[in-house]
């Protein structure tokens, strides 16, 4: 089929949508970036299907941030893209590091993680949309020559993320089990 | 595990749907032509939820026009009887999914927002697709209801630990082996139970798994916009995405990736959380600074 014509959204925000905190926690919605030097806090966010959160975090300054992209390109709507850069990968990573380093990390000392990106089941090649988030921030880290210091990615299951910003620690929860990704 | 008997029995448990529900889903179903508009403004006048969701929406709808609304008996003549339903309806189903999901790790109104979501891509594949627009907002709005049942006969953390054990076979599977039956029959035989229209059910009963022959145009709908809201992020539990996108639906509805992209996009701004999406100039946080 050709193009579905986008109708207008009349929808309004939910009362039951997760707040931007909870506690200590800073929350990353979907599309959405958090960036914070308070170091007694957590950035977090929950359930990443096929879309990819990224960490950066400066051990020194204390500085970290995290984004949590749905999409890898904007060229899919020019409206969305301009109403939510976070929503994608292309805008949302660049704004990611402008911000973290406008409050004072130092890009030589950062430390990027990722997670998420899972495909639906038997995804036969058609839409792919986990695998093609990885490889859009696989492709714009190469581009700023900066590696990924840890990932977990791919698969099927959801991931709740969270940087500690006291120490960086990056923890993952994925089917009710804990784990570190960094340090490892 | 649980036999069928008593998976079933766990259905006599749960909360009905509520009975101005029912109203506004018969109205609905007749394509808002049989939608008596003073019958829907005593719904929305006697349901403080509903109330207060029609007055935003008017708001939200009146931005750029003329003004705020000046009051309910405004409100309703702004936004027409056909919306006036779906409102009352959405904000009714919210209520009934606000706490559902638990056994699946959802977090409190997660399934109402994906619940949301998926009626907002119906919606949208309904209007292309020339299927009613209604029911297929009903259909998606109502998909996930038999997640209620789960919640109700599952123990604590045994859809966790079936998740983590989990191969690559789709979770309806295991839902299956565990309870008897799955999530969507459950929410089917739920549907039945409220004497809802049978496309509904049939729509609810294969949101996950569309039959082929004959192929239900309606329930291929509900099961892309089920596909949607989940890569949208939305309603996403242990069962994460072990879910898959049916081949024979992706091939009736000629869906490409960039419609679905663009869906996803729509669905997102649709549900997001009026303090996070696009509002990244709040987003740093310097309280040591400050």
């Amino acid at each position: 089929m050709s193009r579905i014509p986008s109708i207008p959204l009349k929808h309004e925000p939910r009362p039951e949508s997760p707040r931007s905190t909870e506690g200590d926690k800073l929350v990353v919605g979907v599309a959405d970036l958090q960036v914070s030097r308070d170091a007694s806090r957590s950035i977090i966010t929950y359930a990443l299907g096929s879309c990819i959160g990224v960490t950066l975090y400066d051990p020194v300054a204390k500085v970290g941030g995290m984004l949590h992209f749905m999409l890898p390109e904007s060229t899919v709507s020019a409206d969305k893209a301009a109403a939510n850069p976070a929503m994608f990968g292309d805008l949302g990573l660049p704004i990611l590091f402008d911000k973290v380093l406008a409050a004072g990390a130092k890009r030589e000392r950062l430390i990027v993680c990722a997670a998420g990106g899972a495909e639906v089941l038997a995804d036969d090649g058609h839409f792919r949309i986990g695998s093609r988030n990885r490889t859009l921030l696989r492709k714009i880290l190469w581009k700023l020559n900066i590696l990924l210091a840890a990932d977990d990615t791919g698969g099927q299951h959801s991931r709740t993320l969270t940087l500690r910003l006291a120490d960086g620690t990056i923890s993952i929860r994925s089917q009710g089990k804990d784990s570190t990704l960094w340090p490892r | 595990m649980a036999s069928l008997n008593d998976t079933i029995a766990a259905l006599d448990r749960l909360p009905a749907l509520p009975a101005t529900s029912m109203r506004l889903i018969s109205m609905l179903a007749g394509g808002g032509r049989d939608a008596d508009l003073r019958e829907v403004e005593r719904i929305v006048s006697h349901d403080e939820a509903v109330t207060a969701s029609v007055l935003r929406r008017a708001n939200s709808a009146a931005l750029g026009m003329r003004g705020r609304v000046a009051g309910l008996g405004d409100a309703i003549r702004r936004l027409g009887t056909r919306e006036l339903c779906r409102i009352a309806l959405e904000t009714q189903t919210s209520g009934l999914l606000a706490n559902a999901g638990r056994s699946y790790g959802l977090r409190r109104g997660s399934l109402s927002q994906s619940a949301l979501g998926g009626a907002v891509a119906a919606d949208e594949l309904a209007l292309f697709h020339r299927q009613d627009r209604e029911i297929a907002f009903v259909a998606a709005l109502l998909r996930d209801i038999g997640k209620l049942a789960i919640d109700a006969i599952a123990g604590p953390d045994a859809l966790e630990k079936i998740a983590a054990a989990a191969d690559t076979r789709p979770f309806l599977a295991y839902e299956r082996e565990a309870f008897g039956a799955d999530h969507a029959e459950l929410g089917a035989m739920l549907c039945e139970r409220w004497s809802l229209p049978a496309e509904i059910v049939r729509a609810v009963r294969g949101h996950h798994e569309p039959p082929s022959a004959p192929a239900e145009p309606l329930t291929d709908v509900v099961h892309a916009a089920d596909c949607v809201a989940r890569w949208a992020g939305l309603g996403l539990g242990c069962d994460g995405l072990l879910y898959p996108f049916d081949a024979g639906t992706r091939e009736r509805l000629g869906v490409t990736r960039d419609d679905l992209e663009s869906l996803i996009a729509d669905v997102l701004t649709a549900t997001a959380p009026e303090d996070s999406a696009g509002s990244l100039a709040s987003s740093i946080h310097l309280r040591k600074s400050a």
